[in-house]
């Protein structure tokens, strides 16, 4: 069975749960205390898709501003980013538009965006409307999934669809699977790093 | 000591290092008045009875003492530097905050110590420890100061703490110094920052006055170094350190041991100021130490990729020291980030990899680096019990992934033969459980006899470069080293090459082919040849005091004559400044001579010639 390395890196807001979903999604397990990630940290998962091993090399990054500006090295050469967000917060919605803004911008072409809305065993203390983030996430062409670090929901689906997203090495993408839609042209020169 | 002299008593009081210290404290108005206590500070003064102003018994130890949190909406951010009047730029404060902390995988829960070191921002003005350095000057080369770099010395802590928001208190305390005493401040920072976590500012504060009142890191003086434990109980901690000189003999090492000598008092005895556990850290590459010892004498590129940044920091001390008693001349960070400024310059593709040895823990450095030479990955140190059952050197092409398998990475061939006799002696202390502490002093012992038998015909060699007694003439100006010719050198191999001292067979000639190429050869020959120069100059003193110069003049012209006592006085001036190897009462004879001959002259050019200050 042929072996793809995935680099996927999860970006968005200090505190929304970044490092939470990577925990349940690698080791099945859930801290509530889970510490502040400093820099970044990086974990890999081996998950089976179709005929395929997909081998995710996940760079979770740390949310304060100090790491923002380093982003980049993180999200170079990236198949996929997960921006997630707290559906308890307003202002970490507004964050995930900015990390949206900026891959159109500098992000590699055809990265695969996926959006998070984590907590989402929450409920009574929403303050995102689902439907509100869905539409936004359509509108960019990105994966959208309300999760639950927590309670376990929606976590492997997140990167289940994630594997379906990427574009199979069999050159025919399989159907209704759409990269994220870029402005720009996808001539500059990549430089693949990680 | 010229700091300790009482001012003004005796006839030369002031050397140039008296003015110059005095010029920068002159210069420095508010670093005392930012103490806020200056009716205290003479008291303080006059309590220690040798002219010496607040801070400048802590600075000849430390620079500053920096306290680095976890901002959770910011990131690191410095909290402290005490003494608050001390001088970081901008630069060096966003350094020392990532450098602090560890930069990927943080999971390392609980206290955490590791070391590093940075680049010091360009156009500092010299600080005051910096002039101080006649301490340096007996030390042995790879304890002496690099004015362009700083140390950190960090003790991070991250525990949980349901108080605080997201439950977790991560923070750094940091020593900021130039000295590399890096076992010395590993051992202070056990002691107090464990103390200063439970505290607040003014156990740091108390501390740093215990820094302030400690005497000077004199080479080769046993120091009692108290720093107070806890204010309120008076516990007090007592260090005792012995700093090597140059003049002893390489390779001793005494076993160290902690007494509790009374309730109040504690007392560390440091075997060593600056050694690392050699063995502990070459254990999880144990069978490549001879050809690691290669890589490091020949300054090639090396990265070591550490699970931490102690075990970074750890393995890139043991690598840098494993050539003692060479310097290794290059760049080494014992802790490096891609957050650190010289990221970009050290890890561009444009240029052939530079002659560094980088300690890293981000696995992005995997890829970054990939395109290295030498690559040392280690897993966890383990507390040297068992030897890695991996024989062989990985080739590079297998470190494609970011978690590729502990080993050297590497296609160098080195050019000697391995030394099987200390695998299987090592290899048995294994078996026997020896201590680390003793496989340590049999590594480093190796080392040091591999390091010499190779050093010793450079010297011999370089020995032999030396014009002869004869040929120095007061008249003519000191005699020329002859020139280091590489064949000239590769030819006396053959009889006097490292054969005579090593058991070792190899390509020793390649071995020194490459070698005079690297800066390690270049910084080494450079030392040799300045006091080669000097003992010329010394030499050169020497013979024109045995010359009648009071005849010579009667011979010479009165304009040749005054000629003759500038030069005579410039030549004092560079005794003093260079602190030429001259005998004691050389000097003074000199002087004598001088005065002798100033007052030889007509009246009117007596007063000029006693009042021209020394140029």
């Amino acid at each position: 069975m042929a072996l793809r390395e995935l680099k996927v890196c999860l970006l968005g807001d200090t505190g929304v749960g970044k490092s939470s979903i990577v925990w349940r999604f690698v080791e099945d397990s859930f801290d509530p205390n889970i510490n502040p990630t400093i820099g970044a940290s990086f974990m890999t998962k081996t998950v089976q898709y179709q005929n395929e091993l997909h081998k995710f090399l996940i760079w979770d990054t740390a949310g304060q501003e100090r790491f923002r500006a380093l982003a980049p090295m993180y999200y170079r050469g990236s198949a996929a980013a997960i921006i997630v967000y707290d559906i308890t917060k307003e202002e970490t919605f507004s964050t995930l538009k900015n990390w949206v803004k900026e891959l159109r911008q500098h992000g590699p072409p055809n990265i695969v965006v996926a959006i998070a809305g984590n907590k989402c065993d929450l409920i009574d203390v929403r303050e995102v409307m689902e439907r509100d983030a869905k539409d936004y996430a359509d509108s960019i062409h990105a994966v959208f999934v309300e999760t639950s670090a927590k309670n376990a929901i929606n976590i492997n689906e997140l990167f289940i669809e994630i594997s379906r997203r990427i574009p199979s090495t069999d050159a025919s993408p399989p159907p209704g699977s759409k990269g994220f839609k870029l402005r720009r042209q996808a001539s500059e020169p990549k430089r693949s790093c990680c | 000591m010229a700091l300790r002299g009482p001012a003004g008593s005796g006839p030369r009081s002031r050397g140039p290092l008296d003015e110059a210290v005095a010029a920068a404290v002159e210069n420095e108005p508010p670093a005392v008045v930012a103490t806020g206590a200056a009716p205290e500070e003479e008291e303080e003064e006059e309590g220690r009875g040798r002219g010496l102003l607040r801070w400048d018994g802590f600075s000849a130890w430390l620079h500053c003492v920096c306290v680095v949190g976890f901002d959770l909406e910011l990131g690191q951010a410095v909290e402290v530097i005490y003494p608050q009047h001390s001088k970081l730029t901008d630069k060096e404060k966003t350094n020392i905050c990532y450098l602090s902390f560890p930069d990927s995988n943080s999971g390392c829960l609980g206290d955490t110590q590791f070391c590093f070191r940075f680049r010091q921002s360009s156009g500092r003005r010299m600080s005051l420890h910096c002039l101080l350095d006649q301490f340096d000057r007996d030390l042995p080369v790879y304890l002496k100061k690099d004015p362009a770099y700083f140390y950190g010395y960090v003790y991070f802590r991250q525990v949980r703490d349901k108080t605080l928001k997201r439950g977790y208190f991560q923070k750094s305390l940091v020593l900021i110094s130039k000295l590399p005493y890096t076992h010395f401040f590993h051992t202070v920072l056990k002691q107090i920052a464990p103390e200063y976590f439970e505290k607040n500012e003014s156990y740091l504060e108390a501390a740093c006055n215990d820094v302030d009142r400690w005497p000077a890191p004199v080479p080769g003086k046993t120091l009692h170094l108290p720093i107070m434990g806890v204010v309120m109980k008076f516990l007090l901690f007592l260090f005792k350190v012995r700093i090597p000189t140059c003049h002893d003999k390489p390779g001793t090492t005494q076993i160290g041991q902690l007494t509790q000598q009374a309730d109040t008092h504690i007392s560390v005895i440091l075997p060593t100021v600056h050694e690392v556990d050699l063995f502990r850290c070459f254990c999880p590459v144990f069978l490549h130490s001879q050809m690691l010892w290669e890589l490091v004498l020949l300054g090639e590129p090396l990265v070591v990729m550490a699970p931490s940044p102690s075990e970074s920091s750890e393995t890139v001390l043991a690598l840098v020291s494993c050539i003692s008693p060479l310097k290794y001349c290059s760049d080494f960070r014992p802790y490096f980030t891609i957050h650190d400024s010289e990221f970009k310059e050290y890890t561009t593709r444009t240029q052939a990899p530079p002659s560094v040895i980088l300690g890293v823990t981000n696995p992005f450095f995997a890829k970054t680096l990939q395109h290295w030479p030498h690559i040392i990955r280690i897993g966890d140190l383990k507390p040297a019990g068992e030897i890695p059952k991996q024989v062989k050197v990985k080739k590079l092409k297998n470190l494609k992934t970011l978690d590729s398998k502990p080993g050297v990475y590497t296609s160098y061939k080195p050019y000697l033969n391995r030394d099987e006799e200390i695998v299987k002696q090592l290899q048995k202390g294994v078996q026997q459980k020896r201590p680390s502490e003793a496989q340590s002093v049999i590594l480093r012992r190796y080392f040091l006899e591999l390091t010499q038998s190779f050093i010793i015909p450079l010297e011999r060699y370089v020995a032999s470069l030396m014009p002869l007694q004869k040929s120095i003439s007061p008249w003519k100006s000191p005699p020329q080293l002859r020139q280091f010719l590489p064949e000239e050198f590769m030819k006396t191999l053959e009889k006097t090459g490292p054969q005579l001292t090593s058991r070792i067979k190899g390509d020793w000639i390649g071995l020194y082919r490459h070698f005079l190429k690297s800066p390690n050869f270049d910084g080494w020959f450079r030392t040799r040849r300045k006091e080669m120069t000097q003992k010329l100059e010394a030499l050169h003193l020497e013979a024109l005091c045995k010359e009648d110069l009071l005849l010579w003049i009667q011979k010479h012209t009165e304009v040749e004559t005054v000629d003759l006592v500038l030069k005579l006085k410039n030549k004092l001036v560079q005794a003093d400044r260079e602190r030429l190897p001259v005998k004691p009462d050389t000097v003074e004879e000199l002087r004598t001579h001088i005065d002798a001959i100033i007052l030889a002259l007509p009246e009117d050019l007596q007063g000029i010639l006693l009042k021209t200050g020394m140029t």
